[in-house]
């Protein structure tokens, strides 16, 4: 009896490694792929049988991709647009949350609503008003309009998300504030936010990873170099007779690098942040 | 120190309405007890005190200073929370001191006024540990800490006590009553608790659907309550009720009860003249310690239902004429259930109702 159960019990362990195995490589075997590719030499990737691990390494490809062309410019501008994203988001966003959390007024569930109905809409289908409210007010083409078209659509899932963290965070707390001498924005500053900070991380994280990643946006509102993002100047490096498969692979690897440090830097904070906003404290 | 007086003060959340016209003078120095059960708006009102809600009309002074549009942060004031409302971010000695900060207090005078509070609440060995890393009982005397460290003119207390154990709730609160003694600062104290309104107040303003009922000192709240409900409400275990009418018979007023099996019950002599009641129809209130047993000569007498031995006294709940009554008797009382016990009222403490108002006639 007691060696069924302990079998039956090897077997579902092995089941369940099995499959969390095999979607873990599943996931990470681009990245690995990309990065393998990235160190070899332009003849050893496009080659008549595939070649897994590469025989010789060379680092020429990095060193192509930072010198011989714009990419320094695009990821400078993908910082620039990340970080005013964030940046509108926060200082917007936190405020729009609080006083969802905490204020009764007229039009506010209509309000909330209205932010996750945005969410509903396919991009495509808001790329061609807000293109052409681009051009209206001239910010085509540049940094900040392409930061102000990310928030449009990141803006509801940061004051979602956030509203979340300030509910839990206790009214009594702002309260006893205010008769100590806060204003309420000077409560909300000084207890409700370090009380919400890794809610507050957490969500900036997820907004910075969504406009540093974004594509389809990019791809539309900006058309030079000065303003352009490095998923849009990586695809834009795919020509039309050669394919440099290597470059490419850098560039990616890059890419993704503030990503993986960010994510490694607030992980922590990030899983906690996330759950503690979950379960209510 | 100061002087808070309340005029005509309503509150109505849409159609609902909290607070029905609250009328109220507290002297300098009064404790007073605002006790009721939940939902009866005694933490409305103190929030509107507070200024953390504004009355729908009506107006309240601290001193003579109308502060109706005054924010808290200026009404000199200090609150204790139920849930005490420590910043959990911050070390004690920050909780304590951050009124002062917020006011520019200089460093030096701060952390001196931080010592001085933590030292008389015992608490100035947790200075540097979070609000996390306390028991209840040092969060509750760090949250105090904070509101006398401001020397404030008025302190407001909700419920302190509700969250403690009752071992540390009883120690707290002899506690505030020292603090209150020492200082002399002006207290308007939320409880839904009796014990610890006719422990710490001065006055109890008991409170029922947003109406004072009765605002007077704790002995004359529960030795003569102003209706039925404060009645109930003080003492435990509660007052007896005797539905029943009024009867003169030879020299002695009875009341004749109501019910199925209607006995009498001879009123001791009292003060007010009861003769111009006879033939009314009324609610007798007797406290369950205003009975004695007297097998002799006894006002009423009625069959045991329970006994309930406690330690220092017996409570015996026995039947009469259809109706249960409550009596706290001396100690080690040989009585058994089903025995006949004969009662007598103690004089003058006996309280009169009007069985449709509910007011007190006498």
């Amino acid at each position: 009896m007691i060696t069924t159960s302990r079998r039956a019990r090897l077997a579902w362990n092995i089941a369940t490694y099995a499959v969390l195995i095999t979607l873990t490589v599943f996931c990470i075997f681009p990245l690995v792929w990309t990065f393998l590719t990235s160190l070899k030499h332009e003849a050893d990737i496009v080659t008549q049988t595939i070649q897994y691990i590469p025989t010789r390494i060379t680092f020429d490809n990095y060193v192509a991709i930072w010198t011989q062309s714009g990419f320094p410019t695009l990821v400078m501008n993908s910082f620039v647009v990340t970080a005013t994203t964030v940046l509108l988001c926060l200082i917007t966003g936190t405020l729009a949350a609080y006083s969802f959390s905490r204020f009764h007024y007229r039009g506010r569930s209509a309000l909330m609503l209205g932010y996750l109905v945005i969410r509903m809409f396919p991009a495509v289908l808001m790329i061609i008003p807000l293109f052409i409210l681009m051009r209206g007010v001239g910010l085509l083409d540049s940094r900040l309009g392409l930061a102000l078209a990310y928030t449009s659509f990141l803006l509801p899932l940061f004051v979602w998300m956030l509203k979340g963290f300030f509910d839990a965070a206790p009214k009594e707390l702002e309260s006893a504030a205010r008769i100590d001498g806060c204003t309420r924005l000077g409560a909300m500053v000084r207890i409700v936010l370090p009380l919400a900070r890794n809610g507050l991380v957490a969500t900036s994280v997820f907004v910075a990873i969504a406009a540093w990643n974004e594509f389809l946006f990019a791809l539309m509102l900006t058309t030079s170099q000065g303003s352009r993002t490095w998923p849009v100047g990586l695809q834009l490096m795919v020509g039309e007779f050669q394919l440099p498969w290597g470059v490419l692979a850098a560039g990616g690897i890059i890419s993704i690098i503030p990503v993986m440090i960010l994510f490694a830097i607030v992980q922590r904070t990030m899983v906690h942040g996330i759950t503690a906003g979950a379960v209510k404290g | 120190m100061s002087t808070l007086t309340l005029n005509g003060v309503r509150k109505s959340f849409g159609s609902l309405d909290v607070l029905q016209s609250i009328d109220l003078k507290l002297e300098d120095g009064e404790f007073l007890v605002l006790l009721g059960p939940s939902g009866c708006g005694k933490s409305t009102l103190l929030n509107i005190i507070a200024g953390l809600e504004t009355p729908t009309s009506g107006d309240i002074l601290i001193g003579d200073k109308r502060v109706n549009d005054v924010h808290p942060k200026n009404r000199n004031i200090a609150m204790v929370f139920q849930s005490y409302a420590l910043y959990p971010t911050m070390p004690v000695e920050r909780n304590i001191g951050f009124g002062l900060e917020m006011r520019g207090v200089e460093t030096d005078t701060r952390k001196r006024a931080v010592d001085g509070a933590a030292r008389m609440l015992q608490v100035d060995h947790l200075l540097d540990r979070k609000p996390g890393q306390l028991s209840g009982g040092q969060r509750q005397r760090v949250a105090m800490g904070r509101a006398i460290v401001r020397e404030p003119e008025l302190f407001l207390f909700d419920e302190p006590l509700s969250n403690l154990d009752a071992k540390l709730r009883a120690e707290m609160r002899t506690e505030i009553k020292r603090l209150h003694n020492r200082l002399g600062t002006t207290v308007v104290y939320v409880t839904h608790d009796q014990i610890e309104a006719m422990t710490l107040g001065t006055r109890i303003a008991v409170m029922k659907g947003g109406v004072i009922q009765q605002l007077a000192d704790p002995m004359t709240t529960y030795e003569k309550p102003a209706n039925m409900f404060v009645a109930g409400f003080i003492g435990s275990p509660s007052m007896n009720f005797v539905h029943g009418s009024l009867a003169r018979d030879g020299e002695h007023i009875v009341l004749r009860t109501e019910g199925k099996d209607p006995t009498t019950i001879r009123l001791p002599r009292v003060a007010s003249n009861l003769d111009a009641l006879a033939g009314r129809k009324v609610v007798l209130g007797v406290r369950p310690e205003s009975f004695a047993a007297n097998a002799s000569a006894p006002d009423l007498t009625g069959t045991v239902d329970v006994v309930e031995p406690t330690g220092p006294d017996t409570l015996v709940v026995l039947t009469l004429g259809g109706q249960s009554l409550t009596a706290r008797l001396g100690p080690k009382l040989a009585i058994a259930p089903g025995e006949t016990l004969g009662l007598t009222i103690h004089p003058d403490s006996i309280s009169l109702f009007d069985p449709d108002s509910g007011n007190r006639i006498a």
